[in-house]
Formats: C-alpha cells, structure tokens, sequence
C-alpha cells in the first residue's frame, strides 16, 4: 500500500472546509453539526420540563417570543411538537452525527492505518444528505398547522392524516428517511474501509474495540435503516397519495392496512436502533477503560463475541416494545426470553469492564471518568430493563415515565457518556489543542449527579403510574400527588442543563486558545497516536505494519514506559512474569 | 483552608445555590397544586390480580438493588484501591486464558439463572393464570364494550338482556360501572387514533387500536371510584383523556343495572347512528 499515490491536499476554501473528501474534515463537520443539533434538542428538553413543572405557566427568556398568543406558556399542540423533535433531533441529529458520523469519519481510516475512507466522495455525500434532512426537520417547524405531533415513534393512525393533517408530519417522515439514507452510505463506507483498507498486520483481533463498535453499528445501519426508511415511504405514500398501508378498513373507503404493521416496521429498525447508538460508545469504553487503567481489554475476544451477539440478537427481540398492543401469548413469551437473553452478553461486557480496571493503575482522567460514568449510567439503565423485559410489569409500566427513564439512561445518557468521553480523548486529535481537564471534571460531576436524580425521580413517577407525553398531569385526579416528584425531576434537569454549557465553554475555548497537543498526550499505543496533532493531510507518509494489539499496556517486557505502540512487537515476557491464571503448559494464552 | 479546598469547594457551592435558586422559584407552583398528600408509588392495588404485579415489582427490585450495589462496589474499591501511584504497575492480563473463559461464562450464567430466569419464571406463572387467562362465559363475567375516540372513552354495557348492541345497552362517556368481586372482561376499540386503556389502580392496560378488537380483564375488590387513563399519545388533549371507573358493591349491582337499562331503554333513539356503534362479541 505504501506505493499508492498520495492525494494532493486541495487548496481552494470550498474544497478544503465545505465540500470537503477528507474524512477528519467530515469529522470535524459531524461534530459541529451533531453538538448544535445536541444543543437544540437538549433546550427543548428544557421547555418540556419546564411545562410539566409548571404547567401552563409563560416559559421564562423564551416563552413570549415562541407563543406570544399564548401568554408565553406552551401550548398543548405545541408541546408535543416539543416533545417529538426533542427525540428526533436527540437521536437522528444529534448522538448519531457525534458518534457514528465524527468518531466513525475520524477513528477508523486512523485507527486502522489508512490514507482516508474507501470512498471519500460518499462519505462527503453522506454529510450533506444529512444537512439536507436536518434542513427539512427545521423548515417543518414553520410550516401551517406546525411540525410533527405524534411521537418521535409516529404511530399512525395519529401520524396519519387524520391525527396530524398539517405537513410537519410528512416532513418529519421525509427527513428521517434522508437521515436513514445518509446513515445507510456512511454505513457501507465503514464496513468496506475496515475490510479493505486496514494497514499489514492490523488483523481483526489487533483492531481497537472502537473501531470494532463502529463497525458492528454500521452493519445495523445498513441492515436496518432501510426497514425505516421503507416504513416511511408508505407513510408518506399514505399522507399525500392516499394509500391506506396503515389505515384500517374501518376508517375508510375501501383499501384495509394495519397500524400494527408500522409498529413492526419501526421497533424492527427501533430496537436495532438502541444499539446502533450504544455500540460506539461500547467500543470507546472498552479502549478508555484499558488505555487509562493501563491495563490489557479483559478477555478481547470475549468482549468482541459478546458485542457481535448483542448486534445479531438485537433485531430479533424488538417485540417487548409491544407488549399492550395485543400480541398473541406465544409471541409475546418468545420476545420476552429472547429479551432476556440479549442481557447475557450485557452481563460479560459489564464483567471484563470491572475485570479491566481491576487491579490496574488506574488514572482518573475526564475521558476515564466518563468511560466510567457509563458502567454507572448504563449499570441502572440495563438492570431497570428487566422490568420492561417482564411481560407482567411492562404492562403496568408501558408508556409511563418508567421507559422514560430507562431509555434515557441506556440509549440517550449512556451513548452520550460515550461520546463525551470520546471527545475529550479525541480532542486534541482532532483539533490539535487540549481541553481543560479542570473544566472537564466539574462537567462530569455536575452532569452525573443531577442526571441520576432526574432518571431515577422518573423510576418513581413511572412505577407510581405516571403516563409520559402528558402536558399536565395535574389535569388528572390520580397524578396530581405526584407533581412534586415532576418539579423534582425538573429542577435536575435544569441543573443537568446548566452543566452542559460548562462542555460548550471548555470546547469553543479549548478549541481556538487550548494549550497545544502533543503528538501522544494520553501515551497510548493506537496508531492515530504516532502521527502529529492533527495529522496531515493523507494521515500516513508511509502505511505502518501493525505487530501488536492496541492494549499492550504495563508488559513486563518493557523498562521506561508502560505501553506499547501497534507498531511495536511485544517484548518477550521475562522468566517467571508469566501473566496470572495462565494457561496450563501447551496452550495459548 | 488551603487553596486546593476552596477551588473545588467554589464550583459545588455555584451548583447549591443554583440549585436552591431553581427549587425557590418552583416552590409557589408546587403549593397551588397540590391537594391531598405527596406519592412516591402507585395508589394501593385494588384488583385481585394486581397484587401480583406489585410483588414482582418488588422481587425485581431487590435483584436489581444487589446486582447494582455488586457493579458500584467493584467500581468504588477500584477508584480506592488501583489509582496510579509512583512505581506500581498495573497487572499484565489479557484475561484470554482458558481460566478467565470459563470464569466469565460461569459469572454470566449464574447472573442469568439467578436475575433473568427467576423472573421469568414468576412472570410465566402469573401470565398464565391472569392475563392470558380471559374468563369466558357470559352469567359470571361482566362484559364491557370500550370505543376510545379523541378524547373520550365510550362504554358499552349489555344492560339487562345481556346481549350487546339492544336498545336496553347501558351506554356512558367517560364513566364506567362495574361490580366487585366479578370478572370484568373489556373488549377495545377505537375511532380514530391508538388510545389505550389503562386503569392504575386495578394494574392493567391494555391499547386498544382502530381495525381490532383488544381484550384486557380485570376484578375489582375494592368499592370506590378510580381512574382510567390513556397511556398511548393520540393527539393534543391526551392528558384530558380520563374516565372514572366505579366498582359497585355486589349487593347494590342488580338494583343499579336494571335502573341504568330501564333508562337506557326508555331514552332509546333509533335515529342516533352515533349511539348504535356495538359489535359482535367475540371470544
């Protein structure tokens, strides 16, 4: 490979900063693109708690600019247009540009030695179709009868015309299927680079977990964003050409379709879709937690089996998102074990995660703290599962705040720990300047501690039967006495709101006046570590050949330092620092 | 003080105050609304059935609570214990040998058996003999017709023939009658939208969708009114979308079914198509 002509770096502005094939460029774009968007729907998050504390009261600073009619408070149509772009845009702009677009784009052609991504062009196309799609999300916000009201989970028949007539909803519609197509390229691009274009001797079990979760994510991506995408061609066919795939023979003329088929379609790509979120972050934890305890991954190839388990078993349990909607008992059952065995590999990874960083040297960095914040988040995100895993609770559970804190702690706070202790690692790859590690652990506290409030405090709400999607619960006899714990969550979230702009500050500062990046600050072994910060243009001079694995750390082998570049070979151990439990005599270790 | 203790004490008291600034300003709103004391659980079960999920809720919990304490506690002697200090260097184990294999399988097979199995197995119990396990006939069994329309709940009783879709049908908006102490079986359906019906204090919900007909059952124990929620989004007065549900002392029943269908009867319009919506009761 090192004989192949290296591409000249463009110099026009257009080509260098907008339309860019250079894949840390792209990066570069996603993370803007993915922390604004994150920006946006995490304000929103604010409104719609400051609506279920203080119902109908004017929202402060923002109210009597967006509802002037109304006094200032949120109106209730408006309000679910809140609370359906709030997940939208969390979810489709927001962790999936950060984690698969910027780290996916960034880490892998570095990770695995390569010049760029197999396919820079698509990779380019990949980013601006999701500009396009964002664009569609944000004009549906103007349009007459407003944006999209029916759940980011859009259930016909209320995302049917007879529940939402205006055309938020078939915008929205639109551009998810964008976004889905976006993620569909990027996908491919992924999984053909990792095969292709991987450096000699970077073989499959010497690759970074990392890149291992960004590729298992791209095959769900490209496996199962088409089920969505197909899903809402008819929905749009329904919308606007009058078809009936979702509408009952009930509700019209002639013609009979099934809502239920839609919510097949999506929880098919829905709960794939937890994990095409999940397993990037999976990946950079398991890389942080053994980079930062200085410390070998415990049990690489069980880690790795377990996180290829989980992305064939995650499209076949998608039913325990149906449980109320009158599925047959043997189907229910059959989702409900199978449900319970996706939690099998969950248990192994959390087991060599604890495995990793015990008896290690373990150094408390932002980035390992966050790593770390995610055996937490995801600890009480996993477990809270088996309630909803458990046919008998799920059905008083279902549609309460109890989901809502569960998803939130597994999907939405566990992929974010992710992707911010990716982003305070990658930084000064990226950007070729430090962030504050000052800034970055009281970001961490001040985001873990009222995050743990506001989730747990919906556990309770949820188990005390508090539906979620409510405008007001005080509306409602049975929910008023439990208004207190609305407030409570609330003023968690206000303060986990608050928090974050500590993350904008260090960021937009460290970006431009940050103390400059040496080449390997953090002194690990991965080979983005061997080249200057940021690299060059075409990443290599020459391809290296890989010798070794990316978790060579504390080898006894080694006398002034304690990891070990890929391209180094590991010493030979010396006589009788054999690792402990090694195998018996004639095995491989 | 050292200079260490008040540069981290700074950051934490900016966060308190913030915090009892936020807590302040939501304190009015709070005491206007409230009435009646706080909750931090559901309202007592008051179904023969819904026990049951109160106890597993509970048995969840406390696997949960063990496993959970198990994961910080590791997580909590590493951070004590393994911190980088001069001179000690971490362990060197890949965890690839044989040994560590079959460690890690015994650890995820016994947290399966012990966490995931035995749940299973309570739930597998309680499924089949009370929510898979709809009572049938029709002397026993309290019938119920439900049709969810944005925003209201219609029911439909078969009044004092026990047949539906008669002119003595007891049919109410929002308000629902049942006696205690019988099976109540609820056949849903609905207008429009998926609503779904949920009655949190009997432990049960269930969707009900346009084009299907969804069955849920349920007996109350206890006499009394309670709430029935919608717990599925169907447009912008979801929240509004309750209903009372009475249970009806067995003694006081008879007299008030045959008073609602003689009503229902006399007050009987053939010409209100919007009335006539009952269906073939199925089993």
């Amino acid at each position: 490979m090192s004989g192949d002509h290296i591409h000249p770096a463009p110099t026009s502005f257009l080509r260098k900063h907008v339309f860019s094939t250079d894949h840390k460029v792209i990066a570069r774009q996603f993370m803007w693109l993915g922390l604004i968007w994150l920006l946006i729907g995490g304000g929103m998050a604010m409104i719609i708690r400051w609506q279920l504390a203080n119902p109908g009261l004017p929202v402060p600073l923002l109210g009597h600019l967006l509802w002037p009619r109304n006094g200032g408070a949120v109106p209730p149509d408006s309000y679910n247009t809140l609370f359906t772009m709030h997940g939208t845009i969390m979810i489709f702009l927001g962790l999936t540009p950060l984690l698969i677009g910027a780290f996916g784009n960034f880490c892998i052609p570095l990770m695995i030695g390569a010049r760029d991504m197999i396919f820079p062009t698509l990779n380019m196309l990949s980013f601006w179709t999701v500009v396009l799609g964002a664009g569609v999300a944000f004009a549906s916000l103007f349009v007459p009868l407003g944006a999209a009201e029916g759940g980011w989970t859009a259930y016909p028949t209320l995302s049917s015309t007879i529940g939402t007539p205006g055309s938020g909803e078939t915008m929205w519609a639109i551009a998810v299927f964008l976004i889905g197509a976006s993620s569909i390229m990027g996908g491919i691009n992924y999984i053909t680079t990792v095969i292709r274009l991987r450096a000699p001797g970077m073989t499959y079990t010497r690759l970074p977990m990392t890149v291992w979760g960004l590729v298992l994510t791209a095959a769900l991506n490209v496996l199962f964003l088409p089920v969505i995408g197909s899903a809402m061609i008819l929905m749009v066919l329904d919308r606007v050409f009058g078809t009936t795939f979702y509408v009952p023979a009930s509700m019209t003329q002639g013609g009979a379709g099934d809502p239920i088929l839609y919510q097949h379609l999506f929880w098919l790509f829905g709960h794939p879709e937890v994990y095409i979120l999940i397993l990037p972050a999976w990946g950079i934890v398991v890389d942080l937690l053994s980079f930062f305890s200085r410390k070998p991954a415990f049990g690489y190839k069980v880690t790795l089996g377990a996180l290829v388990t989980v992305t064939v078993l995650s499209a076949v349990v998608y039913g325990h998102h149906m449980f109320t909607t009158g599925m047959t008992a043997m189907l229910g059952e059959s989702f409900m074990l199978l449900t319970m065995i996706i939690s099998v590999p969950g248990e192994i990874l959390f087991f060599n995660w604890l495995h990793t960083l015990w008896r290690g040297s373990l150094r408390l960095t932002t980035p390992m703290l966050f790593a770390m914040g995610v055996i937490f988040v995801f600890g009480l995100g996993g477990l809270t599962g088996i309630y909803l895993a458990t046919i008998s609770t799920d059905i008083f559970l279902h549609d309460t705040y109890f989901v809502v804190g569960h998803f939130h702690l597994t999907m939405a706070a566990s992929s974010l720990f992710g992707a911010f202790a990716g982003t305070y690692f990658w930084f000064p790859k990226l950007f070729g300047r430090m962030m504050s590690e000052k800034l970055g652990k009281l970001h961490f506290w001040a985001t873990i501690i009222p995050l743990t409030i506001v989730f747990c405090t919906m556990f309770i709400s949820g188990w005390a039967g508090m539906p979620r999607r409510y405008y007001d619960h005080t509306d409602s006899a049975y929910l008023r006495p439990l208004q207190h714990l609305n407030v409570l969550t609330s003023v968690a979230a206000f303060v986990l709101g608050a928090a974050q702009l500590i993350f904008a500050f260090n960021f937009i500062k460290s970006r431009w006046w940050g103390a400059k990046a040496a080449m390997n600050p953090w002194q690990v072994g991965t080979l983005e570590w061997t080249l200057s910060s940021p690299p060059p243009h075409h990443n290599f001079d020459t391809i290296p050949v890989v010798l070794s694995g990316p978790h060579e750390f504390s080898h006894p082998g080694l006398k002034d330092r304690d990891w070990l570049p890929q391209t180094e070979a590991a010493p030979a151990l010396p006589p009788g620092a054999a690792a402990p439990h090694a195998a018996p005599a004639g095995t491989r270790a | 003080m050292t200079s260490t203790t008040s540069r981290i004490a700074k950051p934490g008291a900016l966060a308190a105050s913030v915090a009892l600034a936020l807590l302040a300003l939501q304190a009015p709103a709070a005491a206007f609304m409230q009435e009646g004391p706080d909750r931090w659980g559901p309202n007592p079960n008051a179904s023969a059935n819904g026990g049951r999920v109160d106890t597993l809720f509970w048995v969840i919990t406390a696997l949960v609570s063990v496993s959970f304490l198990i994961v910080l506690l590791m997580l909590l002697v590493t951070v004590l214990r393994d911190r980088a200090r001069p001179g000690v260097k971490a362990r060197y184990d890949h965890g690839s040998s044989l040994h560590d294999k079959r460690f890690t399988a015994g650890v995820s097979v016994a947290v399966f058996l012990l966490l995931d199995a035995s749940v299973l197995w309570i739930t597998m119990h309680d499924l089949r003999e009370t929510v898979w396990n709809i009572p049938t006939g029709t002397q026993n069994v309290l019938r119920v017709e439900v049709l969810a329309q944005q925003w209201a709940w219609n029911f439909r009783l078969p009044g004092a023939d026990n047949e539906f879709g008669t002119p003595d049908d007891i049919v109410t908006i929002n308000h629902l009658h049942v006696p205690q102490g019988r099976p109540v079986v609820v056949h849903g359906s609905s207008k429009d939208v998926i609503h779904s019906f949920f009655v949190p204090d009997m432990r049960i919900k269930r969707d009900v969708n346009p084009g299907a007909i969804n069955k849920v059952w349920f007996q109350a124990e206890k006499p009394g009114d309670y709430e029935i929620l919608c717990a599925e989004l169907c447009g912008f007065a979801h929240y509004q979308m309750h209903g009372t549900l009475t249970v009806v002392p067995p003694d006081r029943w008879d007299a008030w079914q045959a008073e609602a269908s003689h009503i229902a009867q006399a007050t009987y319009d053939e010409n209100d198509t919007e009335a006539r919506w009952a269906w073939d009761w199925k089993e």
